[in-house]
């Protein structure tokens, strides 16, 4: 092999503190390096020009740099030799700068050192070969997983770039946590006003097709080309033909279902069409509270559809789409409060959650709008809001800030005001945390426009007195306890993860954290993909996040999607195992622990089996090389050949 | 390296005095650009670390550990991103229970396992590699230069093929 | 013992006609060995015995290459398994190498098989007529006379140190179930007894002892767990992983390469030792990292037929490491 070296000075950064015309010297005499020499700055526009001369004149079949870290000019070399003629993976780098020539100013040592590095760089790369990525079509179409805010943003920035979208949700009707909300904050818009012309747009578009009432049942293949199977929950109403009248809804006897929309406050038919603005606007049967279910008798819904479309009968059905990318928009749900045993752990009816207040001041609420006590139905004169329950507070597993809390305490406060302008609200918080755009505004308008008392301290206590709460708490800034008789009390709870977005994460093999958010590939620089290639995030299931950012990172996705649908082929990633069929024992190991389920079986003739990589879901990270036992399946570019010559180098 | 007999105290010294041979296997994503960010903020290290890049410390096999020891290599150094934050999500949670593992069978098998040592640097950790270098490159200074398992002082360790290329073409 | 050959009979007699092969022991060249014997009909049936001479472990015919073609991996066999033999079979059931269905288990307690090496020492023996096992004496025959050696002088090392002498997995157990020889604080004091030694003490030890390896690889062909031996990167070239030359470090890392390919699965059978041609204690190595599975990991090999071998999965809460 002719292998030719060159040994980067970098100005004075590397040749400073390392002799590399030494080094250089020192190249020529390792065995197949046919070329070595020193320059000034390789990585140049006459640096790259003299590696591709050099590679020309004397025949080169691999080229070794020893100058900055890989981790930044690697691309920029591997492009150089390519024009030269050779595959890029015919180049190896040796860090002489960062590694050597930066952290220390011993001379004899760094060039050492140095010709150490050059050495183990040469024995890697006579193991080297040409690697040629493949291409692979891409399917244009994209699935999205969720049909909140985030999702129908993302679904509708995608249909309006001209794909295919289908958006799957597992309610009967999207719109997510945004269309329980009565007012949004800071503008005080009416939430299902805004929201709703969107999804309606989601029904409407023809590029569109929505899965509402349906999960995700399995997610096979890679960026480009994922096969999902969809399963489509019985509803027991056939949806092709149900006009949603309502009629069902209005004669069902079953009468008392905890009606889940408005969180368990008031009560829904067993069937029922979710709220009005739902998309689909068709009915569904709880078959947990239908009489036909649990008593075998009824039918009443079905003698009286117009449309016929009652069907007991109904099955789960598993519906198969194929998709080039995957948006993951699963949402939040709320921290239960009934943890908080100082709080009532749920057992109080005038201790409620956030979102059962917001439902509460909804006028499609349990209450028509007007502002009720949940125990009697009388109008609350006191209320008090407590911040964090169930942020802030590693005592609950929830060290984090749900972020949107102070916002909502002073949204929600400010509407009780305009709903009961005889009320007093009080708001027991920590700090207050209004980041956005008009945030701090707004929630100093809670205060000094809308009489909100805030009180800085904890609440240590809440306990009924007669038919009021008492809520014990201390006020920091006075430094005294604090006693507030309220008629109600509103808990901040928290957000967390979805349920079950830690089976849904293992389906799409993406990561999450401690609490069931899913990872991002970087906090900062890649905050809506995910370390699975085709694989993005939107929305609260990334991390809690208010609507704006929900809005925002839907359409972030959706901008990535494009971005990769921009072309008919991806290129696949060369860096990838591959198996050596003679020497496999189909001892299944590197199917185990491969942690992308890149790795499959592979039938020969006679029933032999051995493993096969799939070099577009492989991500290169070469557990399979490090735990097969007979090593014929090795990471390309990354060899037991090629580290074991580095280290051979390094032997006595 | 000289031809002369490594396993004479004039040799050994000789070799001290050049620095000893210490073999780092760091993961592309973290360790070995907390590496880099060392090399960046000027942070100075003993000379002895060679370093060599792998994708990830689940391409460790414990097998390279050992060979690099039993063949003479003066210390080995393993880093990687801290359990949970791998790039390829649980390479680092395999690698610790096979290094640990490891490590416990170095020193039944009579290699001294404090010339094993595994890290878990983030690739912004610049001082905390200055710290973990340098506390290990004094600790396998104090244990000199590694004699690896020979029997007798002088016996060749090394492996005959180091510089023959060997090109087996690769399956399609 | 007879009466147990007898059961054996009896019952291999009745479930030999659904089986293909029944694989067990028959008498050897002399007594004090026996030899592996595959029965296809039953007029060889009477061939078969059980006892403390039957040392080979049998479960490697199940799946080492020579023996097995991918049509065979259909075929219904019997096996006879001593305890030790039995965690071997949960091992090839957990790797997925054998399917439960197609065996025919024939468990049997053992108290420990007799290491003929280990008489040999004590009293060279020459034209053995005789030997049998009567309470903890073992009474040989031969041209000089007759010796009565005491059982614990001349079982196997490995039956020493038996935590399972009753079959763990089996369809027909032959005989009564029998108890361990050892208490479980006593089981690694083999392991201890060296890791006692001062670390200058242990490398001249194993300086010594692999010293005399030849890299025959009878250990590794012997473990029924060595199903790659035919692809064992000891011996390949391409990855480049070891030479040929017989060095010390070439014989360390020849060791060490099959010791940690099977950390996490070895169940501790013996065979690698029985049948090292130069009486190298090589499963001492395969012990000490049992040791360290059983302490860091909570784990012991060839019990559990759906347990992962540790290495080959993880715990994100892993702590202590």
């Amino acid at each position: 092999m002719r292998i030719g070296v060159f040994v980067c000075q970098c100005g004075t950064n590397i040749a400073g503190t390392v002799d590399t015309e030494a080094v250089a010297g020192e190249a020529l005499t390792f065995a197949d390096v046919a070329y070595a020499t020193s320059y000034m700055y390789t990585c140049s526009e006459p640096g790259q020009q003299e590696i591709q001369r050099a590679v020309r004149e004397h025949n080169l079949q691999g080229v070794v740099v020893a100058a900055c870290s890989p981790r930044m000019h690697e691309p920029t070399f591997r492009r150089a030799v390519a024009k030269a003629g050779l595959n890029r993976y015919m180049f190896e780098m040796a860090n002489i700068r960062e590694h050597v020539s930066w952290i220390g100013n011993d001379r004899a040592a760094n060039t050492r050192k140095a010709v150490d590095l050059v050495r183990m760089a040469v024995a890697k790369l006579r193991f080297n070969q040409p690697l040629i990525p493949l291409k692979m079509p891409v399917n244009k179409r994209v699935l999205v997983i969720g049909g909140g805010v985030a999702g129908i943003q993302a679904a509708l920035d995608c249909a309006e770039g001209e794909l295919d979208v289908v958006m799957v949700e597992r309610r009967p009707s999207i719109g997510g946590k945004m269309a329980q909300l009565d007012k949004t904050f800071p503008t005080i818009d009416c939430s299902s006003c805004i929201l709703g012309p969107k999804m309606v747009d989601v029904s409407q578009k023809e590029n569109i097709t929505l899965y509402a009432a349906s999960e995700i049942e399995s997610i096979n293949g890679y960026i480009g080309n994922f096969t999902v199977q969809i399963r489509k929950k019985a509803t027991y109403v056939d949806w092709e033909t149900c006009t949603g009248c309502g009629l069902c809804m209005e004669k069902c006897p079953s009468a008392k279902v905890p009606d889940a929309f408005n969180e368990g406050l008031g009560a829904i038919k067993a069937i029922n069409i979710p709220f009005p603005q739902a998309i689909p606007r068709k009915a569904g049967i709880d078959p947990l509270h239908c009489r036909h279910f649990t008593r075998g008798k009824c039918g009443v819904c079905s003698k009286i559809c117009p449309a016929k479309a009652i069907n007991f009968d109904m099955q789960d059905a598993i519906v198969t789409e194929e998709v080039g990318a995957i948006i993951v928009a699963t949402g939040y749900d709320l921290f239960d409060h009934s943890t908080y045993g100082e709080y009532g752990a749920g057992r109080y009816p005038d201790v409620i959650s956030g979102l059962q207040y917001e439902r509460i001041l909804s006028a499609s609420g349990p209450f028509g709008g007007h502002i009720r006590r949940p125990s009697d139905g009388s109008e609350p004169k006191d209320i008090v809001f407590i911040a964090c329950v169930g942020s802030r507070d590693p005592s609950v597993g929830r060290p984090y800030c749900s972020g949107v809390c102070c916002m909502y305490i002073a949204k929600q406060a400010i509407l009780t005001r305009d709903h009961l302008p005889e009320s007093n609200s009080y708001v027991f918080y920590m700090d207050i945390r209004a980041p956005g755009k008009n945030y701090d505004e707004f929630v100093r308008r809670a205060q000094e426009e809308y009489g909100v008392q805030y009180i800085r301290g904890r609440v240590g206590k809440v306990y009924p007195r007669g038919n009021r709460m008492v809520v014990q708490g201390a006020d920091t800034l006075l430094g005294v306890q604090v006693e507030v008789e309220a008629d109600l009390v509103v808990l901040a709870t928290g957000i967390e993860a979805s349920a079950g977005a830690s089976d849904l994460a293992e389906k799409l093999r993406i990561s999450y954290d401690q609490y069931g958010f899913y990872m991002e590939s970087h906090p900062k620089l890649r905050p809506v993909e995910t370390n699975t290639a085709g694989v993005y995030l939107a929305g609260a299931c990334q991390g809690p996040k208010d609507i704006p950012s929900s809005v925002a990172q839907g359409s972030a996705a959706a901008a990535k999607v494009q971005a990769l649908f921009a072309r008919d082929t991806i290129e696949t990633n060369p860096q990838v195992a591959l198996v050596n069929e003679r020497a496999c024992i189909a001892c299944a190991k590197c199917i185990q622990v491969c942690p992308f389920g890149a790795i499959k079986w592979k039938e020969l003739r006679g029933d032999i089996l051995k493993a096969e990589v799939l070099p577009t879901v492989c991500q290169g990270c070469g557990l399979c090389n490090a735990t097969c036992p007979s090593k014929a399946i090795q990471l390309q570019h990354s060899t037991d050949n090629q580290i074991l010559a580095a280290v051979n180098e390094l032997c006595a | 390296m000289t031809d002369s007999n490594p396993y004479s105290t004039a040799a050994t010294a000789e070799a001290a005095e050049q620095g000893l041979k210490i073999l780092g296997f760091l993961c592309n994503w973290c360790s070995y650009g907390g590496a880099d960010t060392a090399g960046v903020c000027r942070f100075r290290q003993p000379t002895d670390l060679r370093i060599v890049r792998i994708p990830c410390t689940g391409r460790m096999d414990p097998l390279f550990v050992a060979k690099s020891l039993i063949y003479g290599v003066d210390g080995v150094l393993v880093s990687g991103c801290h359990p949970k934050d791998c790039h390829y999500a649980v390479g680092n949670l395999h690698a610790r229970r096979r290094l640990e593992v490891l490590k416990s069978f170095l020193s039944f098998m009579s290699i001294d396992a404090r010339r094993f040592h595994y890290a878990w640097v983030s690739a912004s950790e610049g001082q905390r590699w200055q710290q973990v270098v340098t506390e290990f490159s004094e600790q396998i200074h104090r244990l000199g230069p590694n004699l690896g398992v020979r029997k007798q002082p002088g016996e060749n360790l090394k492996p005959l093929d180091g510089q023959k290329q060997i090109t087996i073409p690769c399956p399609a | 013992m007879e009466t147990d050959t007898m059961q054996l009979h009896k019952l291999v007699d009745e479930a030999l006609p659904e089986l293909d092969t029944m694989i067990g022991w028959a008498a050897s060249y002399d007594p004090l060995r026996t030899t592996p014997i595959f029965i296809r009909e039953a007029k060889s049936i009477p061939r078969l015995i059980w006892s403390p001479f039957c040392a080979q472990n049998l479960t490697g015919y199940l799946v080492k290459p020579p023996a097995l073609k991918p049509a065979d991996k259909h075929k219904r066999i019997g096996i006879c398994v001593k305890g030790c033999d039995s965690r071997s079979l949960v091992a090839l059931i957990q790797e997925k190498f054998v399917t439960r269905d197609r065996l025919r288990i024939f468990g049997i307690p053992c108290r420990g098989t007799v290491d003929w090496r280990q008489v040999m020492r004590q009293v060279p023996l020459s034209h053995v007529r005789s030997a049998k096992v009567e309470d903890n004496l073992l009474i040989v025959d031969d041209a000089g006379g007759t010796h009565k050696l005491n059982l614990e002088d001349v079982l196997a090392r490995k039956c020493l140190r038996c935590r399972y002498p009753n079959p763990v997995v089996y369809d027909a157990l032959i005989g009564e179930p029998t108890v361990s020889r050892i208490t479980p604080e006593d089981i690694y004091r083999d392991v201890e007894a060296l890791e006692k030694r001062p670390l200058e003490e242990r490398l001249a030890f194993w300086q010594s002892e692999l010293d005399r390896c030849m890299r025959c690889y009878a250990c590794r062909n012997a473990c029924p767990l060595c199903v790659c031996q035919e692809r064992c990167i000891a011996e390949t070239r391409d990855p480049k992983w070891l030479t040929q030359r017989m060095g010390i470090p070439e014989k360390f890392l020849f060791h060490f390469i099959h010791a940690i390919h099977l950390a996490g699965r070895c169940t501790e059978c013996g065979e690698c030792e029985r049948v090292c041609p130069m009486e190298i204690p090589v499963a001492l190595m395969k012990e000490k990292l049992n040791k360290i599975m059983e302490e860091m990991l909570g784990y012991v090999a060839g019990l559990d037929p759906t347990a992962i071998p540790p290495l080959l999965t993880f715990n994100p809460s892993e702590t202590g490491i």
